[in-house]
């Protein structure tokens, strides 16, 4: 029996679905369900978790998350025009933050401010701020290049329609195409900011007090407390419930700025 | 139904079959001398969470310490080799590693306590513990209590942190991942005093004379090494070696060669 393209094809992919359900049904078989429940979807557990999981670990998690992003879109945004300025030595300066801070895990950051500058200084930095600089400066490499790439991509044009209306370069940069820019870079600057919601767990490194427990160590800290799994779900969970509706305001906002031009 | 239609149908059921197949020919894992069963066979697996010194740390590329020379003894009297397994101490303390079979026991300074009991079999006990303060030289702190309104930091998931939580009124406590960043948070100044064991931190002073040792609360605490529920084949060969090994002179060997005195006990 010959089969033509078409049905060898058809036949092809019938073959993959059918390993994929038998995959799903097998897994659905052998898993052990019980012990499953028992480890991850403890009622009682999950109910001892609130409102603490709440109104500490979620606000903490979004602050930290905040500041950080903040601080590194502030300092994204100068390193970005550094980059793009006519000055040989500024550019050199932004390339080399941007490639090494880019470069090294951002737990490194967190480990050299909050150990190595009280060991230097002999003062230890208040927390909020640890976190700031640490998830900021990490951030602001990221940012710089998305931002960069958002300043270059509004047309030259616009620029030399303001400059001929007698405005500075710097002026035309401010009012005409940083907003723009911005525009453009939006679903990338959000990508960084839910990354970002989720390198604030690295806070953990730096010894935390009850009061300023985010969700992943908030988790972490029930398991023991609980023996059960169910508190690293939930806390998993709460993250969606920040990331989920930054990813729907984002597109709200494109629908929007698609509508305006 | 056409034959195009029930192709995937087929092709699911056909796949169905061969895996079932394959899960309802569990071996029944393979029988050691005595009825005793490892999770790998020829390897004893050991969990614990680095660095610990001087019960477990990294050196030279090999786990060494008190706790580790004491399982090697296990180890040798079975046969086998022991394996290290580094895994947060959390895993231990709650029972999953023995749960998803990570390792055949647990050795890591690990006191007894009535909650870990629950979810695993201890072994007798075989060092005796305290819990010590940790602060750099020259700070006067003798109790928990004097620490009211400063730092006082401690290691997730240890008794150290629940003495503190216990006799921590009005300090603020804080908590650390591991014992290094713990004992650096302490020499950093990042906060004014550490709670540990004893052990640790008399092995840590040594090192760093910049810091200090200023009290121990004796909790009556005692290790023990930690084998899955119901394991009783390792555990009672786990308390036979001890118990040989505190007879024979090999217990205050090992105990001298990392603490540097003889067990008063």
């Amino acid at each position: 029996m010959s089969l033509s393209k078409r049905q060898r094809a058809r036949a092809v992919r019938s073959v993959q679905y059918g390993v994929l359900v038998a995959a799903v049904v097998a897994f659905a078989l052998v898993a052990d369900w019980h012990q499953l429940r028992m480890a991850f979807f403890d009622v009682e557990v999950a109910k001892a978790l609130f409102p603490e999981i709440i109104t500490t670990a979620l606000v903490n998690t979004v602050l930290y998350t905040l500041l950080g992003f903040g601080f590194g879109l502030a300092l994204g945004l100068v390193l970005a025009l550094m980059r793009l300025s006519s000055v040989p030595p500024y550019r050199w300066l932004a390339v080399t933050y941007i490639e090494f801070f880019r470069g090294i895990p951002c737990l490194l950051v967190f480990i050299a401010l909050g150990f190595g500058v009280p060991l230097a200084f002999e003062v230890a930095l208040d927390m909020n701020i640890t976190v700031m600089l640490s998830l900021g400066l990490v951030g602001a490499a990221y940012m710089a290049e998305t931002i960069r790439a958002g300043i270059q991509a509004v047309p030259k044009g616009q620029t030399e329609a303001a400059r001929s209306l007698g405005m500075s370069h710097g002026r035309a940069m401010v009012s005409i195409v940083i907003p723009q820019a911005f525009r453009i870079v939006l679903p990338p600057l959000t990508n960084e900011l839910i990354l970002l919601t989720k390198d604030s767990s690295l806070v953990y490194l730096l010894g935390l007090s009850l009061t300023q427990f985010e969700l992943a160590n908030f988790g972490r800290d029930a398991l023991n407390e609980h023996k059960s799994l169910t508190p690293i779900l939930i806390a998993g969970l709460l993250y969606l419930v920040i990331t989920l509706p930054l990813g729907q305001l984002v597109r709200r906002l494109e629908a929007r700025t698609a509508k305006a031009r | 139904m056409s034959a195009r239609s029930a192709l995937p149908v087929i092709a699911a059921a056909a796949a169905i079959v061969v895996l079932a197949g394959c899960s309802s020919t569990k071996s029944d894992g393979k029988k050691g001398s005595g009825g005793l069963e490892l999770v790998s066979s020829g390897t004893l697996k050991t969990c614990t969470h680095l660095p610990y010194a001087p019960f477990q740390v990294k050196k030279d590329g090999k786990v060494v310490g008190f706790d580790v020379d004491l399982v090697d003894l296990v180890a040798k009297d079975l046969g086998v080799k022991q394996e290290i397994v580094n895994t947060p101490f959390e895993g231990i303390e709650t029972g999953q590693d023995f749960t998803i079979r990570k390792c055949d026991l647990a050795a890591a300074g690990m006191t007894i306590t009535s909650a870990r009991d629950k979810v695993m079999d201890f072994s007798d006990p075989y060092f005796n513990a305290t819990q010590a303060l940790l602060t750099k030289s020259g700070k006067p702190f003798k109790k928990v209590e004097e620490l009211k309104g400063k730092k006082l930091g401690y290691q997730k998931a240890t008794t150290g942190g629940i003495y503190a939580k216990k006799h921590g009124k009005g300090v603020e406590l804080v908590e650390f991942e591991d014992l290094g960043l713990l004992l650096t948070a302490v020499k950093s100044g990042q906060v004014a005093a550490g709670i540990n064991d004893n052990g640790v931190l008399f092995d840590y002073v040594k090192q760093n004379p910049d810091t200090k040792v200023t009290a121990e609360f004796n909790t009556g605490e005692h290790y023990g090494i930690g084998v899955r529920t119901g394991n009783d084949a390792l555990r009672k060969k786990v308390n036979a070696v001890i118990k040989k090994a505190k007879s024979d002179g090999s217990y205050d060997r090992i105990y001298k060669k990392w603490f540097g005195t003889t067990p008063q006990s």
